[in-house]
């Protein structure tokens, strides 16, 4: 008995969060696949059943690692390689492309654990960008390298580059000559913009976010949204929470979205879902309409997807095995 | 009340690497940035002008590690971030890894007033700056001799940067102005012998900077890595304005979880009221402050 008490001060004095049951911590997985103006009369049931599919494949390849006792950093980041692989959300392959037609990508990657991150920035030749994220993390002393610096980093870590055809689609290119047409960045696109990204507990009770996008269509060459940004669009902690962002970056790089949710849990001891929604409603939407949505996760595993657009690709496995795929606000 | 802090980076700093000579030289640069950007705030002038221009005199000053006289890269090369931030609607401009702009600082504050984004980056930042009629500069205007041999040195094995003051963190600005505005302003070069592309905590908001009216604004140097995960700058704002922490007590608060982390460096804060607030776990801070009360000082360990 004294035993366990000494392992749990022990827990308790190196900062980690003491499991009291005996027993592994239920374990939990959300996931997103951008926020946006998405009109249900638009989308086609094809369509949305490309989506759902996409989602469900990537919900399944993370929770798979965490049912067989991986850790949540495992499964978030196989969440995001599967979505970036994907050509229908804005992540990787079939990223949207910026003001030159090219794909410029950002993605972060942090555990709860520590906390430890990392983060690229601005790389154009990295086929996954949340792997290169995990390497900063793993194998640099830094949390952030941005563009050519990040690519010799990835070079110098063995991983492959590939060209920047890689990453274009036909539809991303039809969807940027239309916004250039049009002089408006904001158009609404029949493609989620926004970002993809998930949250996870694992059986330790070790919480971790990671995220990955190719940003605004038209951006700027070396424009950076709030994705790669700690505590804006990612953000972990054993101690709070882990959420994932999605939607107009600044407004999330401004208002340091993530790590505000977290803080409001953390320190004000609010329930995840009032945290969630005093910062996209209260907070957000009064910044702007329209900015965007974000998954988050307590330390217990409670889930929380909430959104100021009219849709957010989203799916989660919840910590009574429920499992949802939804994108309008109405679907259940 | 009106009140301006300003930082030119913290560090070990043992007290014989700095000769009579050098200190008083540091504390001269100090005190041109501390008293112009105050200059401003006594005219009347927005926080945003007063932290704009502290840390625009720091950069030229080739002393600190941000603009002329900035750290290099393990290249030789000096790649430049910067950000601002304006407490009154939120407002933020950063730019990181930049090569050819003489003032980052300037480049931020731009990206914040003439551009729908908030950080730019690389050549992308560059090419902003030449959108916006900037005058680019060559690379070798930051370097100098003695930053070159610190970095031969620290490529030699040595660990030059812990000892030598201001060869790590950054300089930076807060000020809170007659009209009750917060702002706040940090630029660096980073750390001698960074990777190309590494970027620290300085242009990411709520890192290394913020600033929210009401709450507090806040430049920090130091580890930015620790910073970043720390969401430092935030962290500070978040415990005085959920919490109900003064200042001092957010800052000591957040210095303690960095110290937790094996992060070193300090930060400069002032609050709503013009509390001024000037806090390091590390040997020694470069910073000066001053209010309208007739509070002025500048001070190193």
């Amino acid at each position: 008995m004294s035993r366990l008490i000494t392992a749990v001060l022990a827990c308790w004095l190196a900062g980690a969060m003491p499991v009291l049951a005996a027993g592994p911590h239920p374990i939990a997985l959300a996931i997103h696949g951008g926020a946006g103006v998405m009109d249900r009369a638009k989308m086609t049931a094809e369509r949305e059943a490309a989506y759902r599919a996409g989602l469900t494949a990537a919900l399944h390849a993370g929770y798979a690692i965490l049912e067989r006792g991986g850790t949540s950093l495992d499964a978030v980041a196989a969440v995001v390689r599967t979505l970036e692989d994907d050509p229908l959300f804005n992540a990787g392959r079939g990223a949207v492309l910026d003001a030159r037609g090219d794909a410029e990508l950002d993605a972060a990657i942090m555990d709860g654990n520590g906390p430890r991150a990392g983060a690229v920035a601005a790389v154009r030749h990295v086929k996954n960008p949340i792997e290169l994220a995990r390497l900063v993390m793993d194998k640099s002393p830094w949390v952030l390298l941005v563009g050519d610096g990040a690519e010799e980093f990835a070079l110098e870590q063995g991983v492959v580059l590939v060209s920047p055809d890689y990453f274009r689609t036909e539809r991303r290119i039809e969807e940027l000559h239309q916004v250039q047409r049009e002089h408006a960045a904001a158009a609404p696109s029949p493609l989620p913009k926004g970002t993809v990204g998930a949250v996870a507990v694992d059986r330790d009770g070790n919480l971790a976010a990671a995220t990955s996008t190719g940003g605004l269509t038209n951006k700027h060459l070396g424009r950076v949204g709030d994705t790669p940004l700690i505590g804006a669009g990612t953000y972990a902690n054993n101690e709070s929470c882990a959420v994932s962002g999605t939607g107009t970056g600044e407004y999330f790089i401004r208002g340091v979205v993530a790590y505000d949710v977290c803080a409001l849990v953390h320190y004000r001891h609010l329930p995840l879902a009032q945290a969630v929604h005093a910062v996209i409603f209260d907070k957000l939407q009064h910044a702007a309409a329209d900015t965007g949505g974000l998954i988050a996760m307590d330390r217990d595993g409670n889930i929380v997807m909430e959104f100021n657009t009219p849709g957010m690709l989203r799916a989660a496995h919840d910590l009574h095995g429920r499992e949802t795929v939804a994108i309008f606000r109405d679907d259940k | 009340m009106y009140a301006i802090a300003i930082h030119g980076g913290a560090g070990a700093m043992p007290r014989a690497a700095l000769s009579a000579e050098r200190e008083e030289r540091y504390r001269h640069g100090l005190a041109a940035a501390l008293d112009s950007g105050y200059a401003i705030l006594e005219r009347g002038g927005s926080s945003l002008d007063a932290v704009n221009t502290a840390v625009r005199i720091l950069e030229d000053d080739p002393l600190f590690n941000a603009g002329h006289g900035a750290a290099l890269t393990r290249d030789g090369a000096a790649e430049l971030d910067a950000a601002i931030m304006d407490g009154r609607q939120l407002r933020a401009g950063a730019v990181a890894s930049v090569r050819h702009v003489r003032n980052p600082i300037d480049l931020a504050r731009r990206v914040m007033e003439k551009s729908r984004h908030v950080l730019l980056v690389g050549a992308g930042a560059e090419e902003f700056a030449l959108e916006e009629h900037f005058a680019l500069v060559p690379n070798h205007y930051f370097r100098t001799a003695e930053r070159l041999a610190q970095l031969e040195r620290e490529q030699r094995g040595e660990r030059v940067s812990e000892i030598l003051p201001a060869s790590r963190g950054t300089v930076g600005a807060v000020a809170l102005d007659g009209a009750g505005n917060l702002a706040a302003a940090t630029s660096t070069g980073g750390m001698t012998n960074k990777r190309p592309g590494r970027v620290g905590d300085s242009p990411i908001i709520g890192a290394g900077t913020y600033a929210r009216n009401g709450v507090c604004a806040v430049s920090a140097t130091g580890h930015g890595e620790y910073f970043i995960r720390a969401v430092a700058a935030h962290h500070v704002c978040t415990a005085v304005q959920f919490r109900g922490l003064t200042l001092e007590q957010a800052v000591r608060e957040l210095l303690g979880i960095l110290g937790g982390m094996g992060g070193d460096g300090g930060l400069i804060t002032v609050g709503a009221d013009g509390t001024l607030v000037l806090e390091f776990n590390s040997g020694g801070m470069f910073r000066g402050a001053r209010n309208s009360a007739g509070r002025r000082e500048i001070a190193i360990y």
